[in-house]
Order: C-alpha cells, then structure tokens, then sequence
C-alpha cells in the first residue's frame, strides 16, 4: 500500500515517500497535521546517505535505525564513510542474512546517497534481497503509475525545479489512478551539499497549483 | 486480451526460479567459449531495471553466471567469491574451471534440504592449457558437463531449441559470437520476462570481448 | 552475523538456513522448483567371473532433456562401481563415499569387500529416512568373488544375481527374467545387460542416449563409455550458420588478457648424492 519513488540525476539524486501511516484498513495519520514531525520512512543513514523504507511497520523501524547506526559506528571505527555503494551492499547482506534466520525483515528499501567520486547514486533493494543501482525505482503499487511516467519523461540532467515537477507529476498520477489514499509526500533531495528536505507535494498544494493554473 | 494475462500470471507463480526472470547460454568454440545472458531485472512481470549484471568475472578466464532468484544470485556470487579467494591465497594458483564448478557444486549441495534456487552456468578455459570448459548444475549442485553449449533460466526450453539447431562444433570466436547471440535474441522472443537487453561475452587465449547487443525491448 | 571483518568458517554438513524461507515462499504460492532426476534404466548382473554393470545417459528435468550423454556408474574403489538412479545430485555425493572406502583399504591393506561398501551406503541413507533419493545398483568382485546389490532411498537393500532400477527396471527386468541365466560368458553377460539399458532406453521414455557399460573382474575393470551409441543424432543437411555481422552490437569491449613473459624453467634430475 505504501509508495516510494527514487530518482538519480548527474547532481543529485530524489527520494519521496508517502506520509501515510495505515493500520489494516485504517489510517492513522496521512501527515496533514505538520505539528507531528514525520520522520518516518525516510531516514538519514550519514551526512549524504538516505534510506527509504516500507514494509511491515516494527520491521521498517527497527531495520533502518540497526543499519543506520551501524553506518555510523562503522565511521566512527574507521574515520572514513561507507560509500553509498558499500553502504548499500551492507544492507543488502544484512537483510539477506536475516531473511535465512528465524527473524527476517519484510522490508523494502531504496538507498540514495552522494558519493564524492561518482556522484550521485540509487539502490533498489526489494524484501528479498536483491540489489540493483538504478536511474530511477520505485516501490509499492505506486510503481506501476510513476514508473511509466518515468520511463516516459525522465532525463539524466535535469535542474533541481524540473526533477521537482517531475516528481509531482509521479504523485498526480498516483492521486489520479491509485485507489489508495496517498495525499501527502515527503521529499528530500540528496547532492553534494548534503541532505536537503524540499517542501511536501500534498493533495493541497497541488490543488492550489491547479487553481491558479485555471 | 484477458487470456494472454492469466496466462503470463499462471507462468509466473509456476517457479520461483521465474521470480525474476532471465536467460543464459554457454558454448564452446574452437579454442574459445562464449557466454551470454540478457539484461532484465524484474520483479514479476514489473521490470526494474535492463542493466543487471548476470554474469561475474571470477579470474581472467573464468565467467560465472547464477540465473534464478535475483537476491540469491548476489548471495551465492558472494560466498563463491570469497570461497575462491581463499583457494587462490592458499594454493597461489588460478583455479581450474572444472574444480570451481566442485566448489560450487559443493556450495550448492551443503544446502540440499533448503537450497538457494539458482542453476549455475560455468564457462571458462584451463589456466594451463587453455582447453574450453562449460558446465551447467541445477539448484542443489549435479554438475553436468557439455561439450557443446549449456543454458539456463526462464527460458531454457526455447533456447535448447534454437541451440538444437544452430549449434555446429569448432567455431572461431566471430562465429560463435553469432550464433550465440542469435540463440539467446531469438529464445528472449518467446519469454515475457527476460530479455531486454543482452551482452555477450567471448573469452579468448589472449582477450575477453564483452559486446552488449541489440535486442526487442518489449 | 556477517557484519565482521572475517566471514566464520561455516560448520561442514548439511545446512538447514534456507528451509524457513523457502517454506515462506511456497506457502505464498510459488512452486519451488526441481532438482534433475535422473529418470533412468540402470541395471547389473553377475557372470561367471565378474559383474557387468550397465546404465543409459539421459538425465532429465521434469519432460526437459537435461543432459544427453551424463555418466551414470559411478567409481567407488578400483574394484567397485555403482549406478545410480534417482536425485542426480545425490547419487553424485552419496558415490562420494569412495573417499571412505579408499581409507578403509589403506587402514586395513587388502581389497573391499563389496558388503563393506553396501553397508557403508545404506547406514548414510537410512541416516536420511529416504530424503537423500539415491537408488543404487553396487556391483564388485572382492575376495570372495562377484557380488551385486541393490540399494534403495530408505536404506534397505538386496543381493541379486541380476537386477535392474529406475523408471525403465521393468523393461529391463523383461529382458533378465526371459534371456538370464546362471555362469554366462562375459560376452554373453555384456550384450545381456546392453539389451536390457536399450529395453529401457528405448521403452521408457526417461531413459534415453546411449549404452554405458563396466565390467568388473578379479584384478580389471573394462569402463566403456559409451559401449553403444544407440541413437544417432541426424546429420544437418545444411549450415544453419549466421553470417558475421548479422547480430546489432551497441558497444565492444576488449579486456586483452597481456601475459608479461613466460619463463620456463625446466628441472634437472640430479643423481642422488651417494658420495659420503
């Protein structure tokens, strides 16, 4: 039920995620009200690292914050970073690892990260572990929408603004053909700079756009 | 319409080597061999991404591929690599393709009753003599040599078909790449999930040329 | 977990880390696949002087041929050989047991019996219960002369003056119980049992390829691969070659593989130095 969407550029890579918290049939909060901050399927791995995550909802906590401090322990053990590469390499271990043992994670995962060499980088690593780099990914039944639109308009060396729009047009599509309720995402924008949150593309502001476009 | 749908679904849930999808061939030249797969990686009928790496280089001669379950493929292509790294450092030598098709037969084997559902495609020449060697294993590690051409994958019956006939022995490399490459085209045809893409590659004496090739994309 | 520097040596033996999740994965509704079978004829007797033990070469996965020319008997010591039907991959490890016996016949100094091989064998399956699907024909000449058993999956096993097993044993079984009869020839004994593998070969349908043949007397072994190549594939009347070029190629790599030298250093046998 839940969407994730990862787009790599030369610059910077995009990741957005639902705010969406359900419960079997029911929502429990879809991120409207901006008092709760909702960090919650998008965490920080490192200063230019970010992991998505959906899945089962004690797993995808629980999975992030081991990997995510084991990212940090491991800078601190070694003075340098785990490239984004090697990071994502880990992760997929980890959960394959764990996939064999009595306690595996259902999780999903798409890793975004600014590696000072390469640039800009995405991984999609599904539940059962399998890692691939990709342009773009996404996971969930949202895929099927914003993957076609995707492959359709994606371009390698888009600005900031215009893989901004293009990401909104993913979310539109969504709103228009998936028949569950996803309002509301969050954005976060990876680069050289680091990790930048961009403003939420929710059912209001593209509502606003469509009225004043009008 | 409809029916061409539950059909593809039906397929899909059969194995769970279909998960993801793919296709592999290996076949012996004249003093050379070749190995090709294709390039899909998917998920179901959901295709992710058409640059996947299928086939690993495990020494300068050595080309291994693990079609099947994608994540096993990376898990099972892991624990040969450090298998392998460890013969190398003990005994200071290159492995004999023929003794890394043991090691991975034995990898397989260990997990007899809970195996990793891959079905390794081995292709390389002796580091010594450089005499051509291709293998095939199903998912629990029986070796099967070939003295012709070995395939595996979602599409296996397809591609026996197009190598049934295509095949002739003592190929120089130009012409193996050919045939090669058209058996695994024209087999991908016939799959829904792989395809999309392919590379080729052909391991000489003295080069390995990897050429990636120009499919269908649907 | 493997998160440390150095991988831990795993513990040898079977392991069992997969099951949960593949059990997970069938119950969500995927078939798991199939190990290659080798839906077989296999089968043995014993001559006058020795045993002959006989196999065809078609190893098949579900209706797919997977293998067309794959070797069916098996070395165990150099005066014992087995057929194996049944998962290939565990007729191929469970004839791995030669490793054992070979230390069995350094330890003690003289040939193996063939009942020391037997019980070697169906103490590993019964261990099993019939998980390990190796159905075995064991045949060898030790001291007290030929000797040829059959050994099942669960660990159960026979001694037979003719025998045969697999998918085509009741074809073959035709040939024994009409044309068999007690201290044959040795070229009697060999054309009997390669008529019974093509009774299989060309009655079941998966067995299949060629005859395999191996007889074992007191002190040789004759191993004839293939003793009979049952059928032919048909000659392709024209190339279905492709001309060069005819595939589009996107890009071309070449990795040249540059060997720097090659030294050959050549080792003179220098006479024992008996001087002092």
């Amino acid at each position: 039920m839940e969407c994730l969407i990862g787009i790599q550029f030369k610059d910077f890579a995009l990741v957005a995620a639902d705010m969406t918290t359900a419960q079997s049939i029911m929502v429990m909060k879809n991120g409207t009200d901006f008092v709760v901050s909702d960090e919650q399927k998008i965490h920080k791995m490192s200063d230019k690292l970010i992991m998505a995550v959906s899945g089962e909802s004690g797993d995808t906590t629980q999975f992030s914050e081991y990997i995510g401090k084991n990212i940090q322990l491991y800078k601190m053990r070694n003075g340098y970073e785990l490239s984004p590469k090697a990071a994502a390499l880990f992760t997929r271990r980890n959960l394959a690892d764990y996939l064999r043992s009595r306690t595996p994670y259902f999780v999903n995962l798409l890793m975004a990260g600014y590696d000072d060499n390469t640039g800009p980088e995405l991984y999609f690593i599904d539940y059962l572990a399998s890692c691939v780099k990709v342009p773009y990914a996404a996971h969930g039944y949202g895929g099927f929408f914003s993957l076609s639109i995707l492959d359709r308009y994606y371009k390698h060396d888009l600005t900031e603004e215009e893989a901004y729009i293009l990401m909104k047009r993913c979310v539109r599509e969504i709103h228009k053909r998936l028949i569950v309720n996803l309002p509301n995402f969050k954005i976060q924008k990876v680069s050289k700079e680091g990790i930048k949150e961009l403003e939420p593309i929710t059912a209001k502001n593209l509502a606003t756009e469509d009225a004043d476009k009008a | 319409m409809n029916l061409y749908l539950c059909y593809t679904v039906k397929k899909e849930l059969e194995s769970i080597l279909a998960y993801n999808g793919g296709a592999i061939i290996a076949m012996k030249g004249k003093n050379c061999v070749a190995i090709a797969a294709d390039r899909r990686f998917g998920i179901q009928a959901q295709t992710i991404t058409c640059n996947f790496q299928k086939i690993f280089e495990m020494g300068s001669h050595l080309y291994l591929s693990l079609p099947g379950l994608a994540t096993d493929t990376q898990t099972v292509m892991e624990k040969l690599r450090f298998r392998l790294n460890l013969y190398e450092l003990k005994e200071n030598r290159k492995i004999h393709p023929k003794t890394f098709a043991s090691m991975v037969s034995n990898l397989l084997y260990e997990r007899r009753f809970g195996p990793y559902f891959v079905e390794p495609i081995i292709a390389g020449l002796c580091p010594v003599t450089y005499e051509p060697f291709i293998c095939n294993m199903d998912l629990i590690g029986c070796i099967s040599p070939s003295n012709d051409f070995v395939v595996g994958g979602t599409c296996s019956e397809q591609l026996y078909g197009m190598c049934e006939s295509l095949y002739e022995p003592d190929m120089e490399p130009d012409d193996l790449f050919e045939t090669i490459s058209q058996a695994l085209v024209n087999a991908c045809d016939r799959d829904a999930i792989s395809g999309w893409g392919a590379v080729v590659h052909v391991i000489e004496k003295d080069k390995v040329t990897v050429r990636t090739i120009k499919t269908r994309m649907d | 977990m493997s998160s440390v520097l150095v991988p831990e040596i795993p513990a040898p033996g079977f392991s069992f880390d997969l099951c949960q999740r593949n059990n997970f994965l069938v119950k969500k509704g995927f078939q798991a696949p199939k190990a290659v079978k080798t839906g077989t004829t296999i089968a043995g007797v014993v001559y006058k002087d020795g045993v002959v033990l006989g196999g065809d070469t078609r190893s098949t996965e579900n209706t797919i041929v997977a293998d067309k020319n794959c070797s069916k008997i098996h070395y165990l010591t150099e005066n014992i050989y087995c057929c194996g039907a049944g998962t290939a991959a565990d007729t191929e490890m469970t004839t791995m047991i030669s490793s054992q016996l070979e230390l069995h016949h350094l330890n003690t100094n003289r040939i193996v019996p063939v009942c020391t091989a037997n019980a070697m064998i169906k103490q590993l399956l019964f261990r099993y219960q019939g998980n390990i699907g190796a159905a075995l024909i064991l045949g060898g000449v030790d001291l007290d002369g030929p000797h040829l058993y059959c050994i099942y999956p669960h660990g159960s096993s026979d001694r037979h003056l003719y025998t045969s097993m697999g998918t085509g044993s009741l074809a073959a079984m035709a040939v024994f119980e009409s044309r068999w009869k007690p201290d044959m020839t040795e070229e009697e004994a060999k054309e009997l049992v390669a008529d019974a593998i093509r009774a299989g070969v060309f009655n079941d349908l998966a067995s299949g390829s060629n005859v395999d043949l191996c007889v074992i007397r007191k002190g040789s072994v004759d191993y004839l691969r293939p003793y009979d190549i049952a059928n032919v594939k048909g000659q392709r009347n024209i190339s279905y070659r492709y001309k060069r070029g005819t595939t589009a190629v996107l890009n071309k790599i070449v990795h040249p593989i540059i060997i720097e030298g090659e030294t050959v250093r050549r080792l003179e046998t220098e006479p024992m130095d008996t001087s002092s």
